[in-house]
């Protein structure tokens, strides 16, 4: 049937999809335009920058930019570049990551396969979670981290990253543990496994895809933070997106747009490099969110 | 090899009552079937007696211990699932063991024990694959494997075989039997089909809505089912219900229908009709107890002829069902496929009315003395 | 032999037991307490306590003084929350809409067998991936006002080519809605994309046989069985412009002046750095305020679908 109709209209068909793969390729631009921008400046130098054009290629490779970006630029008061701030985001990120991702996977583990009076109404409680703009918590929190003892340290910015990506993960986990029959569950507690065994032993084995999809997921919404980093962190526990911010806000002397962008690249980088290496899950977990989130 | 206590358990999920008041009580050794329609709680029970939902009032008791509150593991019970529920990343051989591993049973034992089992279902070429790698047929036995190799005092199977196609589903049946007569333990049974349910059980329990309404031998549910309901769910085709009236002729109490003329049957229990006399009650009569007219039965008790107006036949190979109406009601007929039954057409029938029970129409249950 | 039945019957020694007191019975629960508690004290616990905070006239610290709806008074007072709430309507409602328009449009563009699908869906939406803080500074750097892109085109021989929205009060808000476009949009396809794949084939064909055009097609049959994926994106969008914040930080900072202010950046700077706590609840509850009036309906329908099936 499709035969049939291609053959009477191949002709403006053509057309048609020569017009559809330029609007394509046009808008694939567009969305490559600013990356490329930034590549292309943060290998200038600032003479070149002053001189040529947005997308004037650099006269020579000159990695000094980065080089200064990475541990020489100023951030505020501190003049050490991104380095201690990149490894500040892998210090919140790792834990924050691992103790939500497990934390989801139990609390899915316990929503789908033992289910209790409450278990229900709790789920729908902290599906709110995924939901309330941040600003209604920040000022408890930040008091409660007080109290605690732990205001501006990495231990806070986990605990915080925790407590509201929580919502997330156990979403995540409890839609994937739905799909599981309850009756694998049972014929396990009927063998005598317990609570854990089953979790380890039956449940665990078969969730590696949901791990891959809430790791990714909460390690990009971690790394890209800012708003818990500048309201919990102090001035060497910031995470990388604070520092980034704070470099390009400060200027001593001319602008170095080769530096800022050098900068903003590396703290873009380990998000993107997960996005290209593992974009199928990276793209679950994004409409797995959204979804129900 | 237990007994099994079921004393009036009920099970609630918030308002509504899925189970109320069962009593059950079997033998070491007993086949129990359970059947009834899809929605009535034979799943909620099985899941009862394994502890796998708390039951909201009631005792459960397992070779006379009381295991109202113990966990499933410590019920020493077995279960087969329809959907057989194998653990997805495990071999066969782990799925089989896993019982015994987590009862902490020496690995070499495990391993004959899988062994074993292996032989007796003949799996044993199937013991490294995945269940993935099975057919449908395949996983059933890995499944009835799993809960073998433990061996409980009791199995419980939840339609184990309805996800098979129809010719395996016969040869699963005859090695359940096989199985059952071999290792003789108790073992509780959930089916949809009515001809496991007739050829396993020792006795059948018949459910709907969450009671019990009939608990017997196959033979006593077929032959003296206690309500229309029972009369009706159990046998296929379904028992006739004809609306008749209670005369009295030659002084015994008989029952009048209209079939192509007015018939009188006579009915083998007496006692019961005595205080219908003059009142309706609905005749019911299974269709086999309605034939060609057979010679050699010519004469004998309970035995009538009498013509009926043939509105459909339906060819079934061995028997052709004949399908005419008596005294208003839809009533089939098993004949021999050789007698010249045709629609339209006024034949005469042969009624067998040894057999026949009466019910009340009023509360539909069976009428007896 | 003996032996395994034994062995697997040993654990029956503690039957008789009401389960309601083993520990075993109990682990769901315990698992979920932390996660339980967290919810209700850092979720619940803390929206109450801000909106307390807010009819208080807590400045520096919190004081418990309440001073009524005066918080609330002296917010719609202020003329820099107006601005920063009209900020949000222009933000959020252009940020929408552009979103909902190019992410449709994509997904059905890609949805043609496309060659290079792929990589082209790739490219849409590598920008969710960064922060917005990256996307605020890349953006800021390329709407610069005489470096940008507007020296750029002069370059090219568009010699009277102007663009210095970023500095100008009434057309930076518009600079936000460019670069968070640029951010989003490709999730918006990938979300129309994944329901696209998912409208069941056999119905397009029935539309093909009926001699439905493919226009016809995705305007009358497959567009309208997407309603739920439009309602998801619509709710996560506002979401995303409602909570915007890092976004104008990295970009314009407010600036020029406070003509850029959103009000999660209002929020910030006046609970935290300008010492008017009460005001900053105050502000903050609003803009819960407004995420609930989106989230209501939106769980409502959800849940009465979950029901209908
Ligand atoms: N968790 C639950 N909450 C509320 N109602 C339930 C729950 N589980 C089962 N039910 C209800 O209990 C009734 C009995 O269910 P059950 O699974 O025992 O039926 P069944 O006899 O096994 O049916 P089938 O033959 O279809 O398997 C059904 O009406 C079902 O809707
Ligand atoms: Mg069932």
């Amino acid at each position: 049937m499709s035969n049939v109709a291609k053959r009477q209209t191949s002709g403006l068909d053509k057309v048609l999809r020569v017009a559809l793969y330029v609007c394509l390729l046009g808008m694939a631009t567009v969305y490559l335009a600013p990356f490329i921008v930034m590549l292309l400046t943060s290998l200038k130098d600032v003479e070149e920058i002053r001189s040529g054009t947005l997308l004037s290629l650099p006269s020579s490779l000159d990695f000094s930019a980065w080089s200064k970006a990475w541990n020489g630029a100023c951030t505020g008061s501190q003049c050490e570049g991104m380095a201690p701030y990149f490894f500040n985001s892998f210090k919140i990120v790792i834990p924050a990551v691992a103790i939500s991702t497990l934390l989801g996977a139990l609390n899915g583990y316990v929503i789908s396969h033992w289910k209790f009076k409450g278990s229900d109404l709790f789920f729908a409680a902290l599906l709110v979670g995924c939901f309330i703009p941040f600003q209604v918590i920040l000022l408890p929190m930040a008091r409660t981290l007080g109290w605690l003892g732990i205001a501006n340290t990495t231990t806070g910015l986990v605990m915080v990253h925790v407590v509201y990506g929580v919502a997330f993960t156990t979403l995540f986990f409890r839609n994937f543990y739905q799909s599981i029959p309850v009756e694998l569950v049972k014929a396990a507690r009927l063998d005598g496994a317990g609570f854990f065994t089953i979790f380890y032993r039956i449940i665990l084995p078969v969730s590696t895809p949901i791990i891959v999809v809430t790791v990714i997921w909460q390690f990009t919404q971690i790394w890209n933070d800012f708003l818990f980093g500048v309201a919990f962190s102090g001035f060497d526990t910031q995470p990388v997106t604070v520092a980034l911010n704070n470099l390009v806000n400060t200027s001593f002397g001319g602008k170095e747009y080769n530096v800022d962008m050098a900068a903003a690249i590396i703290a873009a980088l380990p998000t993107l490099l997960v996005y290209v290496l593992a974009g199928k899950y990276f793209v679950r977990g994004l409409t797995a969110g959204a979804v129900k989130g | 090899m237990a007994s099994l206590v079921i004393e009036n358990v009920k099970k609630r999920y918030g308002e509504t009552e899925i189970l109320k008041g069962i009593n059950i009580s079997i033998e070491p050794g007993e086949f129990l079937i359970l059947v009834g329609p899809s929605g009535c709680g034979k799943s909620t029970l099985m899941n009862s007696i394994a502890g796998l939902e708390d039951v909201s009032e009631g005792r459960i008791l397992i070779g006379d211990k009381d295991v109202t509150f113990s966990s499933p593991k410590d019920r020493d019970i077995a279960m087969v699932f329809q959907s057989y529920a194998l653990y997805p990343n495990m071999t066969v051989a782990a799925n089989i063991s896993f019982g015994l591993e987590m009862r902490k049973v020496p690995k070499e034992e495990r391993e004959a024990e899988v062994q074993r089992v292996a032989d007796m279902l003949q799996i044993g070429h199937l013991l490294k694959r995945k269940p993935a790698q099975l057919s449908g047929g395949q996983r059933q036995r890995v499944a009835m494997g799993r809960a073998l190799a433990r061996r409980p005092k009791m199995y419980l199977f939840d339609e184990p075989l309805s996800n098979l196609d129809a010719k395996l589903r016969v040869e699963m049946r005859t090695e359940i039997k096989k199985l059952h007569q071999k290792l003789g333990t108790t073992i509780v049974y959930v089916t949809h089909d009515q001809i496991e349910a007739m050829t396993l059980a020792d006795r059948i329990a018949v459910m709907k809505d969450g009671e019990v309404q009939q608990l017997g031998t196959p033979q006593e549910i077929y032959d003296n089912p206690t309500n229309l309901f029972v009369a009706g769910f159990m046998g296929s085709p379904a028992m006739n219900f004809v609306p008749a009236k209670v005369v009295e002729q030659n002084g015994a109490y008989a029952l009048e229908l209209q079939a192509t003329k007015p018939t009188v049957l006579p009915f083998p229990d007496q006692e019961s009709l005595k205080s219908y006399l003059g009142k309706e009650v609905l005749l019911g009569l299974r269709p086999e107890m309605i034939t060609e007219p057979q010679p050699h039965k010519e004469g004998a008790n309970f035995v009538v002829k009498a013509d009926i107006d043939v509105e459909v036949t339906e060819p079934m190979g061995a028997d052709t069902m004949v399908l005419t109406r008596i005294s208003g009601a839809e009533v089939n007929c098993r004949s021999n496929p050789a007698y010249p039954a045709k629609a339209g057409e006024t034949i005469p029938m042969m009624f067998d009315t040894s057999k026949a029970v009466a019910f009340d129409p009023a509360n539909g249950q069976r009428i007896d003395g | 032999m003996n032996k395994i039945a034994a062995k697997a019957g040993s654990g029956a020694t503690q039957a008789g037991r009401p389960a309601r007191l083993s520990l075993a019975d109990w682990m769901p629960k315990i698992v979920m307490a932390p996660t339980a508690v967290a919810a209700i004290v850092c979720i619940y616990g803390y929206m109450i306590w801000t909106a307390v905070l807010s009819f208080t006239n807590s400045r520096m610290l919190p004081t418990y003084k309440f001073v009524g709806f005066d918080q609330y008074e002296r917010l719609f007072m202020n003329d820099r929350w107006m601005v920063a709430l009209s900020n949000l309507g222009v933000f959020g409602g252009l940020f929408i809409l552009i979103c909902l328009f190019l992410g449709v449009m994509l997904a059905i563009f890609l949805d043609q067998k496309i060659r290079a699908e792929g990589a082209i869906r790739t490219i849409y939406l590598y920008p969710m991936a960064i922060s917005f803080i990256v996307t605020g500074t890349a953006w800021k750097w390329l709407l610069n006002p005489t470096n940008g892109i507007e020296k750029m085109m002069i370059e090219f021989g568009f010699e009277d080519f102007r663009f210095n929205w970023l500095s100008d009060p009434d057309m930076v808000v518009y600079c936000l809605v460019i670069a968070a476009v640029w951010q989003a949009s490709g999730f918006v396809m990938a979300l129309f994309l994944a329901g696209l794949r998912g409208v069941d084939g056999e119905m397009i064909k029935a539309a093909q046989l009926d001699g439905a055009s493919t226009f016809t097609t995705y305007r009358r049959i497959i567009l309208p069985s997407l309603k739920p994926v439009f309602f998801s994106a619509l709710v996560i969008l506002s979401h995303i412009a409602i909570k915007s914040f890092d976004l104008v930080a990295a970009l314009t900072n407010g600036g020029p002046g406070y003509s850029s202010d959103l009000p999660a950046n209002f929020m910030y700077a006046h609970a935290f750095t300008r010492s008017q706590i009460g005001l900053g609840a105050a502000s903050a509850m609003v803009m819960l305020g407004c995420v609930l009036a989106i989230l209501i309906p939106y769980l409502y329908s959800e849940l009465r679908g979950e029901r209908h099936e």
